[in-house]
Parts: C-alpha cells; structure tokens; sequence
C-alpha cells in the first residue's frame, strides 16, 4: 500500500470543504448550515494540519493557523448559534429560506 | 402788525390745498367728516382773507380818500368834481415810480413775494429768463378773494346739504339706471383742488402760475361737471368742457410764449430781486414786470425823469420803425413812428438820454435786461388775442362758450362754484389783471366778442325750458357784458360786474339747486309751477337775485350794469364806428329782464302744471337755506354806497376805481395815460369836459335807457308768464323758425358737430383702424412669433436635451432592475455562488496558469 502522503490529505481536505459547501448550499435547517460551516472549517484545518507535517516552510504557522481556525470555529459556532436561537425567536423556524427580508 | 400781510393770503390758498390732500389721502372712509373738513377749511381761507382785507382797507380808495363814503358829495356835480384828486394816489399800482418800489416797505401794498424757481441765465448777461413763484396782492386781489373765499364757503355749506344722499353706501341714480357707492367724500376733494386753484389763480403774480391754476381750475371743472360718470349726458360734457376749454388754453400758451419770447418774463408786475452785482456783494435789484416793460414808464430804473418832449409816449406802447429797413438785424436803429411795425420793450437799465425824438434808437431783437428791445407790433396783438382767447374759454365767450350750458350736468353747487366765484370769473379776472397788455386791436375784439356773446346768450336763453339751462345762458351772456365792459375801456364796470354777478348768480343757481332738491330732481320748467306756497324762501331769496340780474334799481346788478353801460356809451361817442357795441347790450338788457322774470314766473307762479311734482315739492333745510339768505342780502347790498338811489355812489365801485391800471386814469396829473382808453374813460368820468359832444350826462343818458330797457323786458313778461294776456304756444307757432333756431341754440353744437366733432371722429376712427390693424398687428405678430418660437424651443428642450437625460437614467435603472434579482435573499443561493465563483475563479486561474506555463 501506497505510504499516505499530503495528496491524500489535501483530498480528504477537499472532500471535507465540499461536503461542507454542499451541506451549506442544500440544508434548508440553520443548523444543518452551521454543520456545514463547520465540515468546511475542518476541511481548512486538515489543510493546515497537513501542509504543518509534510512542508518543512510551514512546520509551525500550519499548526498555529490550524488551532485558529478551531478558535475560530468555536467563536463563529457560539456567534451562530445565537443568531439562530434569535432567528427561532422571532420566526418560530429555523429555515434559513424564511429568512429572505434582504432579497433585492 | 404783520410785516408783510401778503402771507396771509398765501395761508388762504394753501388751505384748501392741505383739505384737498387730506381728502385725498384719508377722506375714503370719513363720511360726513369730509365736507367740514373742506367747509372748514375754506371757511379758514375766508377768515383769512378777510383779515388780510382788514389789514387792506386803510390802503384801499375807500377810507382816508376823498371819495370815503362819508365825505360822497352828494350831487353828481361835485362828486365828479372830486375825482381829479386821487389820481395821484394810484401810483403804486404798477410800480413806474422804479426806485420807490425799491425803498418801500413790504407792509405797503400791493403786498408782493416769491421766489425764481427756474432761470436759464443770469440777469448779469442782459439775457432775462426767469420763471416765479411768487404773489402779487393788491386791491383787486384782495376783493377777488373775499368774494371768491365767502361765496365758495356758502356753496360748501350748501352742498353739505345738497349732496346729503351721496352718503348712502348704495345710492340709485335714476337717469343713468344705475346703483353705486355714495361719493361724499370725492366731491369735497374735487371741491378743495378747485378751491385752491382759483385762489392760486387770483394770488399769482405771474402767467406761468396763472397758467399752471388755469388747467387745475380746468381739470377740476372736468372732474365735478363729469361727477355723476355713469350718465353718459355728464360725462359728455366733462368732456366738452375739458376739450373746448383746450382750444382757449392752446391761445393762451402761444400768447405766453410770444411774451416769453419778445421780453423775457412772465410777471406781470414789477419785482424785487436779490442780485449779485460786479463787486459779488447781494443787492436789491428791480425786475421790470410785462406791464413795465411793453409801457413806456416815466422814469428809468436810476428813478431820473425821462425826457419831457417824451411825455405822450408814458404809459402807450411805443411804436418804432427801422431806419434802414434791409440792414442787419443785430445794427439795426429805431425811430419813434406813429404806426411803426416794432413795439420797444424796455428791458431796464435803460438811461434817459437813450430815447429821444430825433436819435436813432438802439435796441436788440432779444430780451433783456440792460436796455432796450424791440418785437413786432402783431406779435404783442397776436400775444394778447392768445390770452384773451384763453379768456374766452374759461369765461365761456363766443364761439367757445357752447361748454357752460352742458356743464349743468354736474351737481348744482358745482354749477354755483364755477358759475358764481370760480372758472368763469378767472377769465373776466385774467383780462382785468393783464389789461394793460392789451393793444387797442385786442381790446376791440375782447369788446365784440363780448358783444356778440351777450346777445346769442341771451336771445337762446328766452326760449329754454331746463331751469339751470336759462341761468347757464343768463351766466354766457352776464360774462359778455364783463368783457364788452373791459374791451371798451371799462376796467372797473367789468370787474364790478363780475363781482356782483358773483354773488346773485350764485344766489340763484342755489336757488334752483333748492327747486331742484325740492322738487326731486326736476329740472324742467314746465312741469313747475306754483311753487311759492311750497317754498317760500327759496322764492323770495330767487326773487332777489332775479331783479339783481335784471338790473332792478338798488338791488346790486343795476349798479354794475348801469356802469357797464355808461362805459360803451362812453366808448361809442369816441368810436360812432362801433355803435353795436352800445346797442347790443341795451336789447340784451330787455332779453335778461325778460328772460329772468320767465324764469321766476314759470317755477313759482300760476298754476302747478304737473301735480306729481307739485305735491311732493317742499322747502329745503337750513343748511340749503341759509345761504340763500346770506347771498340774497349780499345780492341786494354788495354794491350800496352813500346814497344808495345814486347809481354811482357805490362803494364797491369806487374800490376799484382807485384798483384800477394806472395807464386809464384821465386824470391831468396822471402822466402815464393810455392814448386810446384814457379820453374814454375822462368822458365817462368828465363829460363836461368835452363841449364839443352835445349829448346828454352819459350817466343820465345810459341808466334811463337801460332801465327803460329793462322795464319793458320785464313788462312782457308779466304780460306773457303772469297776467296770461298773450298765449307763449301760439307766439311759438307764430315764430316757429326763431323759436326752433332759438332752441337750438343757433344751431352752434350742430356746426361744431359737423366742423369739428366729425373730422376729429373719423380721424379717430382712422387711427383706431391703423392702431387695430397695424399697431396692433405688429404687437400681436410679434407676440405669435414668440409663442411659435417658444413652442419650437419647448419641444426640443423636451424631446432632445429632456430625452437624453432620461434616457440615461432609464438605462442604470434598466440595468438595475434587472441586476436585484441576483439579490434573492436565499442563503442557499449565496453559498452555491460563492461555490461557483470560486470555482469559476479556480478554473479561470487554472486556464490562464495553463496559458501562461
């Protein structure tokens, strides 16, 4: 068997921002949207990870820009989820399709 | 004491003038207010008048004068006798005596004042043009404005009542069909403006001012007689008023400028003036007035004698010829010539030694002030026809006199005002102040016009039927006697007759006001009748005023006609030539009896001829009454003297006997004699002095006949109108070719009508085609031009500069509509294009890493 090596990982960074875009592009549950957000950030972070293990240029900054991007997951989760618990509020539904106000 | 009591009468002026601007300004909304405003305030101007005639009266013929009333011989003899000595009193009137008017003292009339307010050039130049505002108040002055100021107050107090129903808000004026607003208050403004203007008239010392009163009298005639607008009858003759009266004012202003031109001024009088002299220090310089400079005087401004071999040329016009007829003009010498083409004009400065018999005489063609020049004769005489003629408008003479009769279309006191103290009186007044202007040609024709109009007014007035329309006729041919008076010599019987008509005219024009109030505005005649139950008072008072105007004796008309009479007698035995001038008036003394005492009889007497009228006639209030009263004893006593049955005993008379111009006194010690009036005037006064004329005392003479005269028009009318004996419908029939020419007034209007009313129509009418098709159509095309233009240029503004704006605008918002739906609001949406972009930006960079690489 083939040694895995960053072409595999790049891949399975990619299927996981596509999963992730694709959940965001189809899910109508807010939640769902967010999962995507989230399946797209991981697939950033396995980037990250990834380009930390097997590029000598980015030994530290990948592992640095990966636990951001999870900082940054947990902030944008915290962030997101309050707007939905409001959008909930206000609308009694979290279809992010209600929510169309700003359509030109 | 007041230093110059001149002011006084310049306070009398002013004071209807400040009435009239109040009016003007506030009188609107002040009703009743209006008419004792203005009442007062020629009230005031009659106060003052009357103060000022105190301050007069020791200066005046009456008190202090051997003809004081006191000291009147009685006998006709010694009274004529007496005469000879106040000749010499008289030498103020015109100012010959040059350097005593220098040194006198302001407080002795005539009382003079004023101010240059427009000069071209200096008087240093010897180029005199200088336009006044000044005042000149002597003796005839202060009696005009007695009468004038006590009448006008009389009228005001009268109208307060007559117009009364004018303070209705709404008032139903019956012969136009018409309702209006009242006009109180608009009548007493018009009443102040005209007011002040005869005043003016009167006070002015020069003719540009009396010019400027003559259109304001004239505009004011035109805006009362015009006072009821909405009947087409009043407007009309505003308008005929106004226009006739043009025609008379165009001969006045040639006459004022001839004189204008030839001396240099327009005062009449003598003035005082500030002047710089050569050392620039201000002196008192002497301004020789028209009168002084177009009569020889008998001193020269240094106040030396001129030469006696001089002595009949004082006081005439002096007539010279060129010696050398083809030279130069700016050369050209003068010789005294009995009929000589030219007129000296003595400009002053002028020394003694310059005019003499035998030397040839310098004097330039262009006024001035330092010494002597000439214009020619037929322009002095065309100068005082201009003037006269402008008399003759004013006083309605013939042939312009068509325009009083209609001016009874104003209200009644209007007709009072201008019949009795105002418009008319300024023309007799105009010829009384600027006589000695006059060349003997001019007064010749001021005496036949006078003349011819006393008797076409009168003959019209035996056959009218319109109460006001008899007295406007009556008034037409009163005035001719003033002027026959005045052209013949009779300076003082014109003037005296014009101040007493003053008084019963007016008293009678009241008088039919009162018949016509009382009668609910009828005015015909012939549906009176029998109205002496009714209106005592008003018949009586009327009573008065007709024998005053009828020539009763003691009532004041038969003083003053009895002198008008003596003084054409007086001119016809100098003139046999001129014997109309003496039989006119003596008929037309018949025909006024007559045609006053019809009059009377018709509206008081015999039976009522209408009993609707009759019933509902009745007498007027006080307000109306009491001037009637007040001018009936004016009527009867202005003219008393002592003794009273003495025809020239009276008072008035003797007034202006020492008012009268210095140049007609016959007196052997007056040296400044007109040679062609002053044997007139010397028989008049003196007939023993001419042997040679075998006649009767002229006095004797002239008042028997005219009370003849008199007596007999007023036998056949109590014969006709009273006693009934003879039918006036059949003596129509009879006469019907008269009568009808009677009745149209000698047919005047109708030849005016067809020389002057039509040619001025289609004129009119010719303009009016060039104004509508040409003035018009140029205006008007011009006008369409620029709508089509504008039209053009609005469609391009809209269609090609409007469109490209829109049309851009139109495109973003095309874009822009169609663009907002890419904002669908659909996260989902927004999360596949960012999926797309990013690939579509993946590829592109892809494609273009692949190009380059």
């Amino acid at each position: 068997m083939a040694s895995v090596g960053l072409t595999q990982y790049l891949l399975i960074g990619a299927v996981l921002f596509v999963c992730g875009v694709v959940c965001m592009a189809i899910k109508r549950n807010a939640i769902g949207v967010l999962m995507g957000v989230e399946l797209v950030l991981n697939g950033a972070s396995v980037n990250f990870a990834a380009f930390a293990r097997f590029h000598e240029a980015f030994r530290v900054e990948g592992q640095v820009f990966a636990l951001f991007t999870i900082v940054l997951a947990a902030a944008e989760a915290a962030i997101a989820l309050a707007i939905v618990l409001n959008f909930y509020n206000n609308y009694l539904t979290v279809d992010v399709d209600s929510a169309e106000e700003l359509k030109g | 004491m007041l230093e110059n009591p001149g002011w006084l009468f310049v306070a009398a002026t002013l004071l209807p003038l400040i009435s009239f601007i109040l009016l003007l300004i506030g009188g609107k909304h002040w009703g009743r207010v209006a008419g004792w405003i203005a009442t007062a305030a020629i009230g005031g101007a009659f106060i003052l008048s009357a103060i000022g005639a105190a301050y007069y009266l020791p200066h005046s013929g009456l008190f202090g004068h051997s003809h004081s009333s006191e000291a009147k011989p009685a006998s006709q003899e010694e009274h004529r006798g007496a005469s000879h000595t106040h000749g010499a009193r008289r030498e103020h009137n015109h100012g010959h005596e040059y350097s005593s008017l220098l040194e006198r003292d302001p407080a002795e009339p005539p009382w003079q004042g004023g101010l240059v307010w427009a000069q071209t050039s200096s008087g240093e130049s010897g180029q005199a043009t200088a336009l006044r505002l000044g005042f000149y108040v002597d003796g005839l002055t202060v009696i005009m404005f007695l009468m004038i100021t006590l009448v006008a107050t009389l009228i005001h107090i009268f109208s307060t009542g007559y117009m009364a129903e004018e303070l209705q808000p709404q008032v139903e004026d019956h012969q136009a069909y018409a309702v209006r607003a009242g006009r109180y208050p608009r009548f007493f403004t018009y009443m102040s403006l005209f007011c002040f203007s005869m005043l003016n008239l009167v006070l002015a010392d020069n003719l540009f001012q009396i010019f400027i009163s003559w259109e304001l009298v004239g505009i004011c005639s035109y805006l009362l007689i015009g006072y009821y607008y909405e009947r087409s009858s009043a407007s009309n003759a505003a308008n005929k008023a106004f226009i006739t009266n043009r025609v008379g004012d165009a001969g006045f202003i040639i006459g004022s400028a001839i004189l204008w031109t030839y001396c240099g001024t327009l005062t009449l009088p003598d003035t005082v003036r500030l002047q710089r002299n050569a050392k620039g220090e201000m002196v008192r310089e002497l301004e020789p007035g028209l009168f002084s400079r177009l009569r020889m005087p008998n001193k020269d401004t240094h106040g030396d004698p001129l030469p006696g071999q001089l002595d009949k040329y004082f006081g005439n016009f002096v007539r010279v010829a060129p010696i050398k007829p083809a030279a130069e003009v700016a050369d050209t010498r003068y010789r005294l010539a009995e009929n000589g083409g030219w007129v000296l004009v003595f400009g002053g400065h002028f020394h003694g030694e310059d005019l003499t018999e035998e030397t040839a005489i310098a004097a330039s063609s262009a006024p001035t002030n330092m010494g002597l020049s000439v214009m020619p004769y037929w322009a002095l005489v065309l100068a005082g026809i201009g003037v006269f003629l402008g008399c003759v408008g004013k006083s309605a003479q013939f042939p312009l006199h068509v325009w009083l009769p209609d001016a009874m279309e104003g209200p009644t006191p209007v007709s009072a005002l201008i019949h009795a103290a105002t418009m008319v009186a300024a023309g007799v007044y105009l010829v009384g102040r600027a006589f000695p202007l006059f060349a003997p040609e001019v007064l010749l024709v001021i005496a036949y016009t006078g003349a011819v109009t006393l008797f076409i007014a009168a003959s019209i007035a035996l056959v009218q039927t319109d109460i006001k329309r008899v007295l406007a006729y009556s008034t037409v041919s009163q005035l001719g006697f003033m002027m026959l008076a005045l052209g013949v010599g009779g300076w003082i019987a014109g003037l005296f007759h014009l101040l007493t008509h003053a008084f019963f005219k007016a008293l009678l024009f009241l008088g039919s006001g009162s018949v016509i109030h009382g009668c609910h505005h009828e005015q015909d005649m012939m549906k009176m009748g029998g109205l002496y139950e009714k209106m005592k008072i008003t018949a009586v008072t009327m009573l008065a005023g007709v024998l005053a105007i009828a020539g009763a004796p003691l009532f004041s008309g038969w003083y003053s006609k009895d002198a008008i009479m003596v003084s054409a007698l007086a001119f016809v035995v100098h003139h046999p030539q001129h014997i109309l001038l003496f039989l006119l008036p003596l008929i037309t003394v018949a025909m006024t009896a007559f045609y006053m005492f019809r009059l009377w009889y018709l509206t008081f007497t015999g039976k009522p001829r209408d009993e609707h009228v009759y019933e509902h006639a009745h007498e007027s209030p006080w307000v109306m009454t009491l001037p009637l009263i007040v001018l009936a004893l004016f009527s009867v006593v202005v003219a008393w003297g002592w003794p009273p049955w003495d025809p020239h005993a009276s008072a008035l008379e003797h007034y202006l006997d020492h008012e009268m111009p210095i140049y007609l006194h016959p007196d052997a010690d007056n040296p400044l004699q007109d040679a062609y009036l002053a044997p007139v005037r010397k028989y008049a006064e003196q007939p023993e002095a001419f042997p040679e004329i075998q006649l009767p005392d002229p006095h004797t003479l002239a008042g028997l006949l005219a009370l003849l005269s008199a007596g007999i028009g007023f036998l056949l009318a109590t014969t006709v109108y009273y006693w009934g004996y003879l039918d006036p419908e059949a003596t129509q029939q009879q006469f019907a070719r008269v009568y009808t020419f009677l009745w149209e007034k000698w047919h005047f209007d109708a030849v005016y009508r067809w020389i002057a009313v039509r040619p001025a129509m289609v004129l009119a009418r010719i303009c009016r085609w060039f104004d509508l098709y040409v003035i018009d159509g140029l205006v008007d095309g011009s006008a369409r031009a620029t709508v089509k233009i504008s039209q053009w240029d609005g469609k391009f503004d809209l269609g090609i500069i409007d469109g490209l704006v829109n049309l851009t605008a139109d495109i973003i918002y095309a874009v822009a509509a169609w663009l907002r739906h890419v904002q669908t609001g659909l996260l989902r949406n927004y999360v596949l294009f960012l999926a797309l972009a990013a690939v579509g930006i993946f590829a592109l960079v892809s494609y273009i890493l692949a190009l380059v690489g």
